[in-house]
């Protein structure tokens, strides 16, 4: 927003009317926590706070916030508040109340007068417009708080009267019979009286006009932004609460503890009895059980080893195969050609690609790469499917931040009497790095967790060992017929950290397969793939702010 | 138009191809102009022995390699301007392989479910006149109906919970938060961008499935109704950067001379901001659309995968299949026919996102069109 904002001049000093308002949005507020709390269970209906049951302090609470939001609309239509209320409270307004009540009318015919289809239908439409013409043809101060008031005080009496603990409505569906209890009902009713409520009681608080919308709107505004990233980190939270307790099971800091690993080398040369060379040999200073095994029989604690390994392999290859091409292809699309036909294009094949859902790339890989590549299974087709994947993501990202380039850059090179390779190779190309990275790493943060094509391409068995962790490296051998390079290991399937966690779920593997604790492993293999993908997020999100920092420096 | 008129039409287009690849090799050597064109006719070889599953796929391959190899240190400058453009011909080149091979793949059973109309065979038309899906017992049949009923239950619903949030958090983003309060949130949309969908498939699997069995007294597993909110929670970030960015492309000009007529900045952003980028903004929830009818291991871990119809068409209690959970589902065990509805749910599947993900751009360039028209 344009930094020429400009903020309320002086206001009257804080009155009645201010204090009472305020205090309604305070009350929503505490609506809203508790509902919260409520809905996830930390507290349950029937639980007494300072000895009242606390669906009777919900049902209290939507009341009161009702009867206050109502005063203050009629306290500034009879000039009790100092308010600049416009004509009508306007359209939009007259839409969310209309269809609020709507929801109303259409439930108080249905469950109260007990109509059919047809009759509470009808009975939604007319209380939905009365309430919308109400709304919309009243000044803005009782048009704004009547409607919404009234909403949530009859939530809080429904609460009250109607609703107790143990009510539950059946709906009467036959082959899957679901019925609204009251502990998802109330939270629920609580919920939406305190949204309405508390943005009507922020509306009379900014004493409505402009300015009061402004800070209904910017309540409710605020509260979504609140609200997801508190979703953001529950979700996060839990996992890393779930899991925590088995990541660190056998961990072990010290002298002589992990791994012995040995390095040796050695030069045999022809015709000498001796080998120059050194070998090595030493113990890891800790051993982390869950991340440096497999699974197998007599492991004290079971690991995901070979899960990080086919993670990390496919991560590898993906890069290889997507970073070169997006780049070229961006590069050409970008510096090359000419603006036209063929550009727009690929632009739009490009984006539809970085749309195409991920499962249709896991069909496409199976289809068109398993059949190549040994008609099997291996890590070789899940690798290039998740290139694929990647390659629309690179080639968008270099194409904004070759574009960002400015054209000084090149018009100063041509000018120096440079050719235009040389020019893309030693002067945009450099300047447009930090976005192409940034833009790989977020890439990649994303095909890591990928489950749908690996799923379709190259998974084999799930719990593995830790001998049969993947070794791309030691397998490549030569052979003399075409290809003429073999590697085993590229063509065997594998597994990978989502996958491990796919399969874990749906086929309850581990009672077979050693794993003791299948709960705690499964919350451990989610932890692991959440830290291994967030962090290259981290590092994608870090990268772009360091490169940002070092911009606005210059 | 008269055939001999596009014959000549078509004679001068090529003429025109032919004369624009002579200008660009213009002053080039010929040794260096062969080079790139054994190089090219090589990889073009190459990706037919690919096609063909020949073994010999290597030879041509190796030849390219070798002469892109001379080409970068006789005559870089032409062989980079070539290996680009072939590159940005591959990339054209994957999305005509992926609609070739799922449309390939799903012709048996579009030929095992045609429908005779008076005497012409149409093919496929029976996946979607009738409801059952059965692949054991008789009469065999694969409709797409049950699937894509699910897929539009959980998108319609994931659709009403990204929408609004994503709009309102797009607004928050690029109009209202204060920069530090920005650089916070912005960050933390993008993570909850990158939670693999396997992950959110999980906790949806172990703690959502069950609370919705405990707090609607049902029966079993899975609803579309908590897969739908779990899909919107994935396509919310999508809604939130393409809605931000066509909200922060509205000209600053436009906004200053809002408030300077004194609005609030509420005003400004509802009477100017909103209808200037509502049409990039839409685009934005298209997009969100997309990526909910794409998404697929949440619903493959929270759902039954027994693509039957709900019983009322509205009942979000059940969790039956969508389009994307039957193939993650039951492509391991899929055999013949099954297998080639699988490939056809995919190209449904396809189609439906590419015609979403061009829509959404016609749409997006159209207002790039008019604000710059107009600032």
């Amino acid at each position: 927003m344009a930094s020429a904002t400009e903020r309320s001049l002086v206001r009257g000093e804080s009155s009645g009317g201010d204090l009472t308002a305020a205090s309604a949005v305070g009350l929503a507020g505490i609506m809203f926590a508790l509902a919260m709390v409520v809905l996830f269970q930390q507290l349950s209906l029937t639980d007494t706070v300072a000895g009242v049951r606390l669906v009777g302090i919900l049902g209290v609470g939507l009341l009161a916030l009702g009867v206050s939001v109502i005063g203050l609309g009629v306290a500034s239509r009879y000039g009790a508040l100092s308010a600049t209320p416009r004509a009508s409270a306007g359209l939009l307004s007259g839409v969310v109340s209309g269809l609020l009540w709507a929801v109303v009318g259409g439930l108080a015919g249905a469950r109260v007068l007990g109509l059919g289809t047809v009759g509470w239908l009808l009975c939604a439409v007319v209380v939905g417009a009365g309430a919308a013409g109400f709304t919309v043809l009243t000044r803005e101060d009782v048009g704004t708080t009547v409607p919404a008031g009234a909403f949530t005080a009859l939530l809080g009496l429904v609460v009250l009267v109607t609703i107790g603990p143990s009510w539950e409505w059946a709906l009467g569906w036959e082959q899957q019979p679901a019925s609204l209890t009251a502990s998802i009902t109330v939270p629920t009713m609580t919920l939406a009286g305190s949204l309405v409520g508390g943005w009507a009681a922020a509306v009379a608080y900014g004493g409505f006009g402009a300015r009061g919308r402004h800070l209904g709107a910017y309540l409710l505004v605020y509260l979504n932004a609140g609200t997801i990233v508190g979703v953001l980190l529950v979700l996060v939270g839990f996992t890393v609460f779930k899991g925590l307790p088995g990541l660190f099971r056998g961990f072990e800091v010290g002298l002589g503890v992990g791994r012995q690993i040995t390095v040796e080398h050695y030069l045999f040369l022809p015709f000498i009895d001796f080998a120059p060379g050194f070998s090595l040999a030493f113990d890891l200073p800790f051993k982390w059980p869950f991340v440096m095994t497999g699974v197998a029989l007599l492991n004290d604690v079971n690991g995901v080893w070979p899960a990080i390994v086919g993670t990390v392999w496919l991560v590898i290859g993906a890069v290889l195969l997507a970073v070169p091409l997006g780049v070229g292809a961006a590069i050409f699309l970008t510096e090359y050609a000419e603006r036209g036909r063929f550009t727009q294009l690929v632009e739009v094949a490009t984006n539809g690609l970085w749309s195409t859902p991920s499962i249709v790339f896991g069909l496409f890989g199976a289809a068109f790469l398993v059949p190549r590549f040994a008609n099997q299974k291996s890590i070789l087709a899940g690798t290039i499917t998740l290139g694929f994947m990647l390659l629309p993501l690179v080639v968008i990202t270099t194409r904004e931040s070759l574009l960002a380039v400015p054209d000084e850059y090149r018009d100063a090179s041509a000018a120096l009497g440079v050719s235009k390779w040389q020019t893309i190779r030693s002067v945009v190309l450099p300047a447009a790095i930090p976005g192409v990275t940034t833009g790989v790493i977020l890439g990649v943060g994303r095909i890591a967790g990928e489950t749908a094509p690996i799923l379709l391409t190259m998974t084999g068995a799930v719990a593995l060992p830790a001998n049969q962790a993947l070794n791309v490296l030691g397998s490549f051998r030569f052979t003399a017929t075409p290809p003429f390079v073999a590697n085993e290991a590229l063509l065997q399937a594998t597994t990978a950290l989502p996958y491990q966690l796919y399969a874990l779920i749906t086929a309850g593997v581990g009672k077979s397969s050693n794993i003791a604790d299948i709960d705690q492993f499964r919350w451990t293999t989610a932890l692991v793939l959440l830290v291994v993908v967030l962090s290259f997020y981290a590092i994608g999100i870090a990268t772009r702010y360091y490169f940002r920092q070092k911009l606005n420096h210059e | 138009m008269s055939r001999s008129s596009r014959i000549e039409r078509y004679s001068h287009a090529a003429r025109n191809t032919a004369r624009r690849l002579r200008d660009s090799v213009a002053g080039e050597s010929p040794v260096a102009v062969a080079l790139v064109t054994v190089m090219a006719l090589s990889l073009l070889s190459g990706l037919v022995g690919f096609l063909l599953v020949s073994s010999l796929t290597a030879v041509p391959l190796a030849i390219a390699i070798v002469a892109a190899a001379v080409g970068w240190i006789r005559y870089q400058e032409l062989t980079a301007k070539v290996l680009a453009g072939t590159m940005t011909v591959s990339t054209l080149l994957i999305l005509v392989l992926i609609a070739g091979f799922i449309l390939r793949e799903s012709i048996p059973v579009l030929r095992y479910e045609s429908v005779t109309v008076f005497g012409t065979e149409i093919p496929g038309v029976r996946m979607f006149i009738q409801t059952r899906w059965d692949a054991v017992s008789a009469p065999v049949r694969y409709s797409m109906v049950p699937l894509i009923h699910g897929t539009l239950l959980v998108t319609l619903i994931s659709t009403a919970v990204a929408a609004p949030l994503g709009v309102a958090a797009a607004l928050f983003l690029s109009e209202i938060a204060p920069q530090p309060v920005r650089e916070l949130v912005k960050p933390g949309i993008e993570i909850l961008a990158g939670i693999p969908s396997i992950v959110y498939g999980f906790i949806g699997f172990t703690i959502l499935n069950p609370w919705a069995v405990e707090q609607f007294n049902l029966n079993g597993g899975g609803t579309y109704l908590f897969v739908g909110i779990v899909v919107g929670l994935m396509a919310l970030p999508t809604v939130v950067s393409v809605a931000e960015d066509a909200l922060s492309s509205v000209p600053e000009s436009m906004k200053s001379g809002s408030l300077a007529m004194g609005t609030t900045d509420w005003q400004t952003m509802v009477s100017i901001t909103i209808p200037a980028a509502f049409s990039g903004v839409s685009a934005a929830v298209l997009l969100g659309v997309g990526r909910a009818i794409g998404e697929t291991m949440a619903a493959t871990v929270m759902l039954a995968n027994t693509p039957r119809l709900t019983e009322p068409l509205v009942n979000v209690f059940y969790g039956q299949a969508t389009l994307t959970s039957l193939i993650a589902s039951s492509y391991g065990s899929a055999r013949g026919n099954q297998l080639s509805a699988l490939f056809a749910a995919g190209a449904i599947l396809f189609i439906t996102v590419l015609t979403l993900s061009i829509g959404s751009q016609y749409i997006e360039a159209r207002m790039r069109r008019k604000l710059g028209g107009e600032a």
